[in-house]
């Protein structure tokens, strides 16, 4: 059965179109991840699930119940994390999750998610000190508590270090075994990857793209990545002369090429090398990954 | 109710550990007790007793006595008919008048000597006292006889009131609409730093926050008020002639009153600071025309339909009858509408036009 129904929904403000038209649907327990550049429409889209902001057009079910008219009953059953963490700034750690609890029917103990988070040793710390990674993780810690059966991540890890980040994976994991459907936005692709059974990538407002990570990557690339540096700099049109390149990516040095045929590329860059046309470093091959697709479909750069 | 009780806590947790809010909401109204009582009590170093004699019948005796008195260095004497010394009292020019009888001697009888003072001005019990010292002394250098005069002390309310009684409903006035008015600007503050808003994806409702925000200024009102009341009472000597319950009726009356106006006056605020700004414009002038620190009759005339329009100056009104018993100056039923009237508009416009984000 689907968590969350999205069909055809439009959120603008004023002549912006934040949303536009977008349709998904999530299943009971799963992991859903929504991937896309800054601007693209991924906070709004979650605000419009749980209901704190009304959609223009369009239809969204979330727990079959309509966010716009039965938010009260919505916000019962979900537990929300919003992108920027505000708290009462002289409440503990412990005191903050406690309230949040206290607004919940069946809440998780304060202990419990106090240890899942990793903030045992802060509880009695005013949030106001906290450092950013630890309020982050308060945040987070405050939707979890709600036990709620679909929790809203906006940017869980956004600001946290790579073993809190890999802990709340493993928390996110443990609380889908528990039968949590999760909805969250990252920017990490790696963490989408690791984390997410299906991901949606949003641009402009739209869904450019939607699968597991593993299909996504298919859809878009047969070739792998070849990566090098190249020393003094290159001339572009002939790296996509090489046999097998269908697309080359440059940065400064940094230079990824998209091969079809990896043997034949690298034989052709040698030999590049061997006539001091190139000048090759570190030189590397890998599969290409969700960032690959990322990049692919959104363009190079990122936006402000 | 539980999820309410909770909150009312935590948001009080937030705001006592806040030190400017002790400050500004507890300490300085009692601060402002202590300076101004300290100030308007009056006479502390150099005092000095206006005591009107009137002499009955010139003698031995009370050319005497009158030698005594005019070797107290405290004391100006001076001369008079009785109905121009009480009339003298009356104004406040005197603090006693003493009447001096015509004495009897050879007569077992003690001599009563009506002493009439001002009531209002706790000072005046020590001249009292200093006056039956004198004439202990009088009668021990006379005769051996113990006992002749007893002072019959006979107290007179003056007609207005000493400057620290009128000074007291005030500053309550003062705090209760400071503590409404600048209270409200913490919900443009929770409403900036986005913590309504995390506070929305939860299920506690909305109204929840304001009822506790608001359950949390009555119980500072009530804070303040008793901190006020206890000052006042004990430190300066004010009388409370209310009881518990009028008192406590007109501070969260009064209370409310400030709180929606300040809800309304917030409505058009985006920032804390710009809700400061609007609610410091508002609230200066309404401290100095509403009368609540110095009596109506002293604002020059044309200032008079101001006067007449701002609630402070009938929260005063109110506050003064129920704390120290002057009369109404505009009558409680004009009081209650007035106010009330403020009330409810102020709470209408603050519904209508607040934006939760
Ligand atoms: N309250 C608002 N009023 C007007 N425009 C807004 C508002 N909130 C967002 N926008 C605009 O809507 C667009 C989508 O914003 P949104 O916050 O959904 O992006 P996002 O995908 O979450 O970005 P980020 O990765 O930076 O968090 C942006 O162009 C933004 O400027
Ligand atoms: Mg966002």
């Amino acid at each position: 059965m689907a968590s969350i129904v999205v069909r055809e929904l439009t959120k603008r403000y004023g002549k912006l179109t934040a949303v536009n038209q977008i349709s998904l649907e999530v299943e009971d327990g799963e992991i859903f991840g929504m991937l896309g550049p800054n601007g693209a429409g991924k906070t709004t889209t979650v605000e419009v699930l749980v209901g704190l902001r009304d959609a223009d057009a369009g239809e969204v079910r979330v727990l079959g119940f309509d966010p716009t008219t039965e938010s009260v009953q919505l916000k019962r059953s979900i537990g929300v994390q919003l992108q920027m963490p505000t708290l009462f700034p002289r409440l503990t750690v412990e005191e903050s999750l406690r309230l949040n609890a206290n607004f919940f029917p069946d809440p998780f103990p304060a202990e419990q998610v106090l240890e899942w988070v990793g903030l045992k040793e802060q509880r009695k710390v005013y949030t106001y000190k906290l450092s950013g990674g630890q309020l982050q993780r308060l945040v987070v810690g405050m939707a979890i508590i709600s036990n709620g059966r679909i929790l809203f991540l906006d940017e869980p890890t956004t600001g946290l270090d790579p073993q809190a980040r890999r802990n709340l994976w493993d928390v996110f994991h443990m609380l889908q075994k528990m039968g949590k459907t999760i909805f969250l936005t990252t920017h990490y692709m790696e963490e989408a990857q690791y984390l997410c059974d299906r991901v949606a990538i949003i641009d402009h407002g739209s869904i450019i793209a939607l699968g597991t990570p593993n299909q996504l990557i298919c859809d878009h690339f047969e070739e792998k990545a070849v990566e090098l540096s190249a020393m003094d700099g290159c001339d572009e049109a002939i790296l996509e002369k090489l046999p097998g390149v269908t697309k080359v990516q440059a940065a400064h040095n940094q230079i990824t090429l998209y091969s079809t045929n990896v043997e034949a590329t690298i034989r052709e860059l040698m030999q590049l090398e061997a006539e001091n046309r190139l000048a090759v470093n570190d030189l590397a091959i890998r599969k290409a990954s969700l960032e690959d697709v990322f990049l692919k479909l959104t363009g190079r750069s990122i936006r402000q | 109710m539980k999820i309410f009780l909770n909150l009312v806590v935590a948001t009080l947790k937030d705001m006592v550990r806040d030190k400017m809010t002790i400050f500004w909401f507890i300490l300085f109204p009692v601060l402002f007790m202590f300076l101004f009582g300290m100030i308007f009590s009056g006479g502390s170093g150099n005092v000095n007793f206006d005591l009107g004699v009137v002499v009955e019948q010139p003698d031995f005796f009370s050319q005497a006595f009158l030698a005594n008195l005019g070797q107290v260095e405290m004391l100006t004497v001076h001369h008079g008919t009785l109905e121009g010394e009480l009339e003298a009292l009356g104004q406040q020019k005197r603090n006693a008048v003493l009447v001096l009888p015509q004495v009897q001697f050879g007569s077992d009888e003690e001599i009563a000597v009506p002493v009439y003072y001002d009531a209002s001005n706790q000072a005046n019990k020590v001249l009292i006292f200093m006056l039956s010292e004198i004439f202990n002394h009088v009668e021990r250098g006379m005769q051996n006889r113990a006992r002749i005069f007893t002072v019959d002390a006979k107290p007179v309310q003056a007609e207005s009131l000493r400057d620290v009684d009128y000074l007291l409903p005030g500053i309550l006035s003062m705090a209760l609409m400071q503590l409404g008015l600048f209270g409200s600007v913490r919900l443009v503050y929770l409403r900036q730093k986005r913590i309504l808003k995390s506070l929305g994806a939860t299920p506690l409702p909305r109204t929840h926050i304001v009822f506790s925000e608001i359950v949390i200024r009555l119980l500072m009102a009530a804070v303040q008020t008793t901190l006020i009341i206890l000052i006042g009472h004990f430190v300066f000597d004010v009388k409370i002639v209310g009881s518990w319950w009028q008192v406590l009726g007109a501070v969260f009356f009064g209370a409310a009153v400030f709180v929606s106006i300040g809800y309304m006056l917030v409505t058009f605020a985006k920032t804390e600071e710009s809700g400061h700004g609007i609610i410091q414009v508002v609230q200066f002038p309404m401290m100095f025309l509403s009368g609540i620190f110095f009596p109506l009759e002293f604002l020059p005339a044309f200032l008079k339909p101001v006067v007449r329009a701002i609630p402070l100056t009938y929260l005063g009104d109110i506050l003064r009858s129920v704390l120290i018993g002057t009369p109404y100056a505009f009558g409680l039923t004009t009081d209650l509408l007035i106010l009330g009237g403020w009330l409810t508009v102020s709470l209408i416009l603050a519904i209508r036009f607040w934006r939760w984000e």
